[in-house]
């Protein structure tokens, strides 16, 4: 089931996500990125109902880009997190999506950042975050392992680390991961951890 | 929430004065509302006769030479299998296939307006639109009525400017890109035999087999009364698609695992002297 | 000729203009000066008060200087009663923004969402433009002090020094001849008063006719909005040589 997990570093912000297409029993696909871009320094990893996961971070993903067309300059994470929030939370009442988000981001003044929004709207800013059932698991060893002002090296470490914890206590763990960072040379995709290969990855 | 039909609606009448004759084709196309109390109850009843994909798969998957698409053709109504001749491959346009699994209705109604909204696509831009275009297009219309009781679960698979695409579409909002994909009760069944056989280099006679076996297999192993539903594969090429085979499942099932004669233990003996 | 096309402010004339726009910048053509100065260190700016009397309770509020949140501030010339609207718009403009971003909306942002407002009236039905033009000095944290003009037709531009309402048009040059790009916070509001003494209409420059207010930074990084007090003016004027009779002199 779904894992999603982040953390900040020094001087970058790390997101995790599982790459798991699920339909009850059934595994759709296995190298599914639920971690957008959504601009030059920020990443969105979201879980949730794939409908709501996919149509929610890109309405996100285009007001972003709006602002920046129609302002110059682009929003803060913070911003970026809190106009989030505000989408989840006008919704909630209405017709509410089923996502939760982790939103990382590095701007040149504050540095990088990570934001956790649930899908009843709540916003926290972290060092460390999860969700899904996974969460029980990566939350417990970054609790242990995690410390300020880690490097890209000790973070990926202890991404591996809690890669390795899921699946090997979570009954229905997922098989591949997708890592992405973000820092000041902007937001990318920094490696995949697969256990199954599907036909797309080697592909195109 | 308005439904969309604006794909359907014609710009310019085509005649000056309406007449009864054309009203019927020219007017918007537009629901009665069911003669009912209870309303609710309706609707639920109504998501429960199209919600169950019985008996239904559908498979699709991409490879070199294109894309190969099947389905069975069995239509069901509850418990009673009203025709076992339906065409679960829409054809969207000469270059793009859908299939159909869930409600019979919504799937062809949506395919039908895709089909439009492709077409206008391809007059407004002098170009066709792209496989991952076209299920998007379809996605957005399906998520915009979620939770309001459509059924569908479907393949867009087609050939484009960058080769073959192959995308999942279901109606609670779902769009997911691959090589390889089955929808319906059978489609577990499916995937077995896709998993085993796929490869992205394939012949087109070494997909179309492996999409026979798959069929065949699944639909054994899961119902027996299933046997003589014809399946029509179907091949999409950089030329548009073409129709491969019907084949009946009963005969295919058997051409794959032939009835091998087992060693009879005891042979009776005709009583003699009788 | 022009009969026809000027009592709507939605149509244009034959020579392509819009008359109620050109009519209401020039009833701003009567208002108060007001002028705006950007500085290294902040923004400053002074206003011409015509009100004045001694019944006048003028220590409760300031007739041409409104502060929009922490960070923007203006000072309006022409029509009154039409710029309280705009001036409550942009606040909550302002607020809306801070609600949906959690942080202070860019000086342009709100700038360019109040002048869609009065462009707005310039085309659509039967009703009058808003006959006030605005200087808005802020701080930001992408672009730092910024100070920006607008007028009734929507238009707007960022400045480094600029001026309002009566005898704009000398204000500017003067402007235009005196501003010195690393000019100082203090230097800017000396040129400002030195500048307004020279195209007011009345003779004698005293603290009972003007208004001064700066935004600049605090030691602490926050900004400030600071509206100079009667005395404390009166005194910089004693200062500056420009009470009545230095006034009469230069």
């Amino acid at each position: 089931m779904e894992c999603v997990f982040g953390l900040v570093g020094n001087g970058f912000s790390i997101v995790v996500a599982d790459t798991s297409a699920v339909h009850s029993i059934l595994v759709h696909k296995s190298n599914e990125d639920k971690i957008m871009v959504l601009d030059s320094h920020k990443l969105i990893a979201a879980s949730g109902e794939p409908g709501d996961r996919v149509q929610f971070t890109e309405y996100i993903q285009k007001n972003v880009a709006l602002y920046q067309f129609r302002n110059g300059i682009p929003l803060t994470t913070a911003a970026a997190a809190n106009f989030t929030r505000g989408e989840l939370a006008t919704a909630l009442r209405k017709n509410p999506y089923s996502v939760n988000i982790l939103l990382a981001g590095y701007d040149k003044e504050t540095g990088p950042s990570l934001y956790y929004v649930d899908y009843i709207a709540t916003l926290h800013k972290v060092d460390k975050g999860a969700f899904g059932y996974g969460s029980y698991f990566s939350l417990s060893m970054m609790d242990r392992h995690y410390h300020s002002g880690m490097s890209v090296e000790e973070a990926i470490d202890l991404v591996d680390k809690c890669i390795l914890e899921i699946r090997s206590r979570l009954v229905v763990a997922p098989p591949n991961f997708v890592i992405k960072i973000v820092d000041k040379d902007g937001a990318r995709e920094y490696a995949w951890r697969e256990s199954v290969k599907d036909g797309v990855a080697t592909l195109a | 929430m308005k439904l969309d039909t604006s794909g359907l609606e014609s710009t310019a009448p085509l005649f000056g004065t309406r007449s009864e004759l054309l009203d019927g084709f020219s007017a918007t196309p537009s629901f009665e509302l069911p003669n009912t109390i209870n309303f609710d109850g309706f609707q639920k009843e109504a998501i429960q006769m199209v919600k169950p994909a019985k008996g239904t798969t559908t498979l699709a998957f991409i490879f070199k030479e294109g894309v190969m698409v099947a389905a069975d053709s069995r239509a069901s109504m509850g418990g009673y299998i009203s025709s076992q001749s339906v065409k679960k491959i829409i054809e969207i346009n000469p270059y793009m296939l859908g299939t159909m699994a869930g409600g019979a209705a919504d799937c062809q109604f949506w395919h039908r307006n895709l089909g439009i909204k492709c077409r206008l696509h391809e007059l407004a831009n002098k170009r066709r639109i792209s496989v991952t275009g076209a299920s998007k297009l379809l996605a957005n219309i399906l998520y915009s009525y979620r939770g309001m009781g459509l059924s569908v679960g479907t393949m867009i698979a087609g050939w484009d400017e960058t080769g073959p695409g192959l995308y999942y579409v279901d109606s609670e909002g779902g769009r997911l890109k691959g090589t390889r994909f089955s929808v319906g009760s059978g489609s577990p069944y499916a995937y077995g035999v896709l998993d085993n056989g796929y490869r992205y280099d394939m012949s087109i006679e070494e997909a179309a087999e492996l999409k026979l076996e798959g069929l065949s297999i699944m639909q054994h192993l899961r119902d027996g009364a299933m046997q003589h539903s014809v399946m029509e594969p179907v091949v999409e090429l950089l030329a548009g698609w073409k129709k491969l085979s019907g084949d009946d499942v009963g005969e295919l099932h058997y051409h794959y695992y032939p009835v091998t004669p087992s060693t009879v233990e005891q042979e009776m003996i005709e009583v003699a002297g009788t | 000729m022009s009969r026809r096309y000027d009592s709507r402010t939605t149509i244009f004339s034959p020579e392509g203009r819009l008359y109620q726009v050109e009519y209401a910048m020039e009833a701003i053509g009567n208002a108060g000066t007001a002028i705006g100065i950007l500085s290294k260190d902040g923004v400053v700016l002074v206003g011409e008060k015509k009100v004045t009397s001694k019944l006048l309770q003028t220590s409760t509020s300031t007739e041409k200087m409104y502060k929009i949140d922490d960070h923007v501030s203006c000072a309006v010339a022409g029509i009154m009663s039409d710029a309280n609207i705009l001036i409550n718009t942009a606040r909550v403009q302002a607020q809306r923004y801070t609600f949906a971003y959690q942080e202070p909306m860019p000086v342009e942002q709100l700038v360019q969402s109040l002048c869609d407002t009065k462009q707005g009236y310039t085309q659509f039905g039967g009703l009058r433009p808003f006959g006030v033009s605005f200087l808005f000095a802020g701080w930001d944290k992408n672009f730092g002090f910024q100070l920006y003009m607008s007028d009734p037709s929507g238009n707007y531009g960022g400045w480094k020094a600029a001026a309002i309402g009566a005898n704009n048009q000398a204000a500017q040059s003067m402007l235009k001849q005196d501003y010195k790009d690393d000019i100082s916070r203090e230097e800017a509001v000396e040129l400002a008063l030195k500048v307004l003494s020279k195209t007011m209409d009345s003779t004698s420059l005293t603290s009972d006719k003007l208004e001064l207010a700066e935004v600049f930074l605090l030691p602490s990084g926050n900004v400030k909005y600071q509206v100079c007090s009667p005395e404390s003016l009166s005194k910089q004027l004693v200062k500056l040589g420009m009470t009545q009779p230095a006034a009469e002199a230069s």
